[in-house]
């Protein structure tokens, strides 16, 4: 069996002060902006659209299948995913309702990438502790995946969940309500994934493109030594891009808005840093993690990360740093009509196979 | 008046296409940046046998000699040297045994250093540092250190590097313009 390659768009909702005027976008324009993106997305072909989960002022996404659920009123086609939701510092019962329901309204859409999450501000919100990160994650992974399996759960609780035995847990799904791991590159998510048959969604943000090989190789190694049939192994990516009319015009564009971004996320002693440009520049070479330049460089790129993981699926940050809107559409409708058609056209019969 | 700041790199490197000098160069683009510099390095494993031949200072040839020298009037040093055998290079120690006890006193040094892994990351404070503090000159507090996973050839591709050679630069960055500034009235000094 093959997986037909995906390619989707993801946005984490950042709202940065415009960088000519100043001028910072309302939390309601943002959402807007949001949901323009994904109808437009859905429009021009992509396959899918997440959004990832964040819990402060600079952010708009705290509540991911709630914008999802406004996407899937106006979308057909496009699979609606969380990208991702941060599962340590969440209710795993409520997370399937919400996605569940988001299911339901989206005639089967609707997908959750699990992830144990970069920024921990949902923890102390919850009323979690953040030293029990690791434990939280996979206790509640665990009970997602029970509740997912049937209901009933059988789910006697652990240390950080509640028995679930005889809970009756509704609504149930449309579809089978696929759940990717989540992973910043780290061995253990990589087992996890494997161990438990899940599909694998790769976060790459800066560094040289291969840089995760081993990790995603022991990956596909969990996944058949679980006895889990290796064709259902999957490797999706998801990095930082920018789809433009010529390279050097497609960095121009994305450089001083993902360098915003990297500064009001990058913190190094307590300050925000900048990333130089020759530093971006590195980035978007042959070798680089970024995928960013015209229609046909970004093809060539996902190839080389389709040869790098075996991934079947690619999701494109395209506005980090909060790029203006008009351009953020130009990108996505770029991605659809230009890379999607050529991708799907070269990976239609090599899908699937590992690196 | 004052004059553009020498920084000399030391090359430790035996390699032509070399990724210690890919991240040494990183250093010196972002400090030509900051900073009015001119830029000479010395690559110690082509300075012949004028070089490799000499026990003492006093048998090194000319060329040599002038190479030497070049370093020790460096404004600012850049010590470069990929890890071999658990430290720095063995001809990069050479040319430092023949370099003066005193030349490099309170000398601004950065050090560089690449290896074949992150484990060989302590270099930098196991071996250079002790080296420089031998000689009492003022190195800078952040080392930089990059893997060969990090490249691409000699092109660094950790985003990571960029950012820590910012933030290593920017300590030192105001005594490097006071340096800077303080110089050119004195003897030797050429032309902005």
């Amino acid at each position: 069996m093959s997986h037909p390659f995906e390619i989707g768009i993801i946005t984490f909702g950042e709202i940065s002060p415009d960088l000519t005027t100043g001028r910072r976008t309302s939390p309601r324009e943002r959402m807007a902006e949001i949901v323009e993106q994904a109808v437009l997305a859905d429009e021009v072909g992509l396959d899918v659209f997440a959004v990832g989960e964040h819990h402060r002022s600079d952010f708009v996404a705290s509540a991911p299948p709630v914008i999802l659920a406004a996407v899937a009123a106006r979308t057909r086609r496009i699979r609606l995913s969380s990208g991702v939701t941060v599962l340590g510092s969440e209710d795993p019962v409520r997370v399937f309702q919400n996605f569940a329901t988001l299911d339901l309204l989206s005639d089967g859409r609707a997908e959750i990438i699990a992830g144990r999450g970069s920024f921990t501000e949902s923890f102390p919100l919850f009323g979690y502790d953040v030293a029990d990160y690791a434990d939280l994650y996979r206790e509640k992974l665990d009970a997602l995946l029970a509740i997912r399996r049937e209901n009933p759960a059988t789910w006697h609780g652990s240390p950080h969940t509640r028995d679930l035995s005889g809970l009756d847990i509704a609504p149930r799904p449309v579809g089978a309500l696929p759940i990717w791991i989540g992973s910043g590159g780290t061995a253990a998510s990589s087992v996890r994934a494997g161990s438990l048959g899940l599909p694998l969604a790769l976060g790459l943000l800066l560094g040289p493109l291969r840089q995760f090989a081993d990790r995603v190789e022991k990956y596909y190694e969990s996944f058949e030594s679980a006895g889990h049939p290796a064709e259902e192994a999957r490797v999706g990516i998801t990095a930082h891009g920018y789809v433009g009319a010529t390279s050097q015009g497609a960095r121009d564009t994305m450089y001083p808005y993902f360098a915003v971004g990297m500064r009001e996320n990058n913190h190094q002693r307590g300050a925000g840093f900048a990333l130089p440009r020759r530093a971006f520049d590195a980035q978007a070479t042959p070798n680089g993690a970024l995928l960013v330049g015209s229609a046909q460089e970004v093809v060539d790129k996902l190839m080389a990360y389709h040869e790098a993981y075996g991934a079947t699926r690619a999701l494109l940050q395209l506005g980090y740093g909060h790029l203006p809107q008009r351009e953020h559409l130009t990108a996505i409708e770029r991605l659809g009509t230009e890379v999607a058609p050529v991708l799907r056209r070269e990976l239609s019969s090599t899908a699937g196979s590992p690196a | 008046m004052s004059r553009p700041l020498r920084v000399v790199v030391v090359n430790g490197s035996p390699n032509e296409r070399s990724r210690t000098m890919g991240l040494a160069g990183l250093v010196t683009s972002r400090l030509e940046e900051l900073l009015p510099v001119e830029v000479h390095r010395i690559d110690v494993y082509r300075l012949g046998h004028g070089f490799t031949d000499a026990v003492l200072r006093e048998e090194v040839s000319p060329e040599v000699e002038q190479r030497i020298r070049l370093a020790e009037g460096a404004d600012v040093l850049v010590a470069a040297t990929p890890v071999f055998r658990a430290s720095y290079a063995g001809m990069f120690k050479h040319f430092f045994d023949l370099v003066d006890q005193y030349a490099l006193a309170n000398k601004p040094v950065i050090l560089v250093a690449t290896g074949g892994s992150d484990r060989h990351a302590l270099v930098i404070e196991h071996a250079l540092r002790p080296l420089f503090a031998f000689f009492q000159a003022a190195t800078a507090p952040v080392g930089f250190y990059a893997n060969a996973g990090d490249f691409d050839g000699t092109l660094v591709l950790n985003g990571e590097v960029y950012s820590r050679v910012e933030m290593g630069l920017n300590d030192i960055v105001a005594q490097l313009k006071a340096l800077s500034d303080g110089l050119g009235d004195g003897a030797g000094a050429t032309a902005a």
